[in-house]
């Protein structure tokens, strides 16, 4: 039961995407390597130091960063994804998700301070993200796969466009939050633009941050994950493994190891806000 | 090493695990599997029954009646559009999978979260479990589905109702317990009967956030049926899952730009029933 007349927008779109192909392979080709060449430095890191050193080190850092509990919740984590014998996929996905959410960051982080700072560009950015925030999140994945195919680049990219509207948003909210009367202060003083941003308006805004920052990490990891069936390797590809080869053992172990770096992630983001509102409250009295 | 033993035995393990269940406990998830598929299945004949046009112009009337003529005559345009790319059977399929799941956890959702709405110890119980179905990728319900029920669509909708269900429970909770203070009390001053107390004053003034729940439940819902392609649920998740990995680029567009379609008409649909309500009760 379909129209007689055949019409398929893919049809007239695909040629345009071989031509863009064709045309600026070099550019994808540098765009390919500098990420893999970024993600294979983060991963020969995180993979230099046998797993028992990294979990040491992962552990003292969060107490020293955060707290006791922190501490135990991570060494745990880490220690449970040592255990599921997915060492380097627990590592791989962790070094996707990193070098993502600081690309996102990066991007989204000016926009957003530009979106509260400017009322039109935040109604020009609005409609755009009130899109990017509905549409699944698979339908990110097909452009990208389009022009740098298969495997890890891909899955970074649609990852990176992913992540960006919750933190966009989030850094708008924050930085339109921060109490006016912080700002005439500062200009009354007479500081530098650069320093009423940097030294009045972020730390105010910080704990707003920390939360866009908690969901751009969850969300990225949602998407790396499944980009483990557009070849990004990592737990992504066991779980699609377990799932098309019926190895159900397999699977398992895949996704508790999703379930503990998950865990790991928000937590460690979670306890940094608390840390935040902890650094917050002596500032906002003195 | 012996960490390789040990994971050989847990795979061991959770293999047998499995077949015994399968040998114990086949008629238990047979029986689930007969009604997931007869909800899908009658959702999906629904449908298709009608031709292509009719269909289009029935959401396109709703459209028009809840959000605004241009919004009824562009969705109308963009379902024949769907039609004319030779994927309507496959978007159909897709929405009723969105509507069988959404039954579902909104079936075991809209009742939970006014219980827990009413009772704090509830709410408090429930708050972890939401984290964490919330904290993880929704991609990993698929495992236990698939392993318990199998290759097929009642595999999906296992997995859409679990992602489906937090936020409806969630907001419910909030919708029920924000009841403004003075209204309890102005109720318990008139002596209304507790059933008139929940009907007349705690449920209307939690519509809007209920309606709030609903829409991102649909919306979730229909990010795991996209998902869920890829354990044979049919529809767009699998034509694209099948055009993802032959390259077929023509496909996969025409495929996304229906499913782009899909979600703009349910998010715009569901939140515009959400609109006039609250505006006409305040």
């Amino acid at each position: 039961m379909t129209l007689p007349t055949a019409f398929s927008p893919g049809a007239f779109l695909a040629p345009a995407i071989d031509w863009l192909n064709a045309n600026f392979h070099p550019f994808f080709a540098l765009v390919t390597r500098v990420i893999e060449a970024v993600l294979g430095a983060f991963e020969g890191a995180l993979l230099a130091l046998p797993p028992w050193a990294l979990i040491a080190v992962v552990a003292v850092a969060a107490f020293l960063a955060i707290n006791l509990r922190a501490a135990i919740l991570a060494g745990c984590c880490l220690g449970f994804c040592w255990l599921t014998g997915l060492w380097t996929g627990s590592m791989q996905t962790i070094a996707l998700v990193a070098v993502a959410v600081a690309i996102s960051v990066a991007i989204a982080f000016p926009l957003g301070i530009l979106a509260a700072r400017r009322p039109a560009i935040e109604a020009a950015l609005r409609p755009v993200l009130d899109i990017m925030q509905t549409v699944p999140p698979w339908v990110y994945l097909i452009p990208a796969v389009m022009i740098f195919s298969l495997g890890r680049v891909p899955a970074i990219i649609a990852t990176i466009v992913y992540g960006i509207p919750p933190m966009l948003r989030l850094t708008t909210l924050a930085f339109r939050g921060v109490p006016k009367d912080l700002k005439e202060l500062g200009e009354a003083i007479g500081a530098k633009p650069g320093t009423i941003l940097w030294k009045i308006e972020f730390p105010a805004a910080t704990p707003t941050l920390l939360v866009g920052l908690n969901q751009c990490i969850l969300l990225s990891l949602a998407m790396v994950v499944l980009a483990g069936l557009v070849g990004a390797g990592g737990l992504g590809a066991e779980v699609t493994r377990g799932l098309t080869r019926m190895e159900m053992g397999l699977g398992l172990r895949a996704g508790l190891a999703i379930v503990a770096v998950a865990l790991l992630m928000d937590r460690l983001s979670r306890g940094a806000l608390q840390q935040g509102r902890r650094w917050r409250r002596p500032g906002a009295a003195g | 090493m012996e960490i390789s033993a040990l994971i050989a035995r847990f795979d061991e393990m959770v293999d047998n695990a499995l077949f015994w269940l399968g040998d114990h406990a086949a008629f238990l998830f047979d029986f689930f599997r007969v009604v997931l598929e007869g909800l899908y299945d009658g959702a999906l004949w629904l449908l298709e029954l009608p031709p292509f046009y009719v269909v289009a112009l029935a959401a396109g009337l709703l459209g028009w009646r809840v959000v605004g003529r241009g919004f009824g005559l562009g969705i109308a345009v963009a379902l024949l559009a769907c039609a004319a790319m030779g994927l309507w059977p496959e978007t159909m399929s897709t929405l009723a999978l969105v509507i069988a799941a959404s039954i579902i956890a909104l079936a075991v959702s809209l009742p939970l979260g006014v219980l827990a709405g009413l009772m704090p110890r509830l709410d408090r119980a429930l708050t972890p479990v939401l984290d964490l179905i919330q904290t993880l990728p929704p991609y990993i319900y698929l495992l236990p589905s698939i392993a318990l029920l199998g290759y097929g669509p009642a595999t999906a909708l296992v997995a859409t109702v679990i992602v489906a269900m937090p936020p409806a429970i969630r907001l419910t909770s909030l919708g029920i317990r924000q009841t403004p203070h003075e209204f309890i009390e102005l109720g318990r001053a008139t002596g209304v009967t507790p059933a008139q107390m929940f009907f007349k004053i705690r449920l209307p003034f939690a519509v809007p956030s209920i309606m709030a729940g609903i829409n991102q439940s649909l919306m979730m819902a229909f990010g795991m049926v996209v998902i869920a392609g890829i354990v044979g649920s049919g529809g767009l998740g699998e034509t694209i899952y099948g055009a993802i990995r032959t390259l077929d680029i023509a496909t996969s567009i025409d495929a996304s730009i229906a499913i782009v379609i899909l979600t703009m008409m349910l998010d715009r649909l569901t939140q515009g029933a959400a609109r006039p309500r609250k505006g006409a009760r305040k």
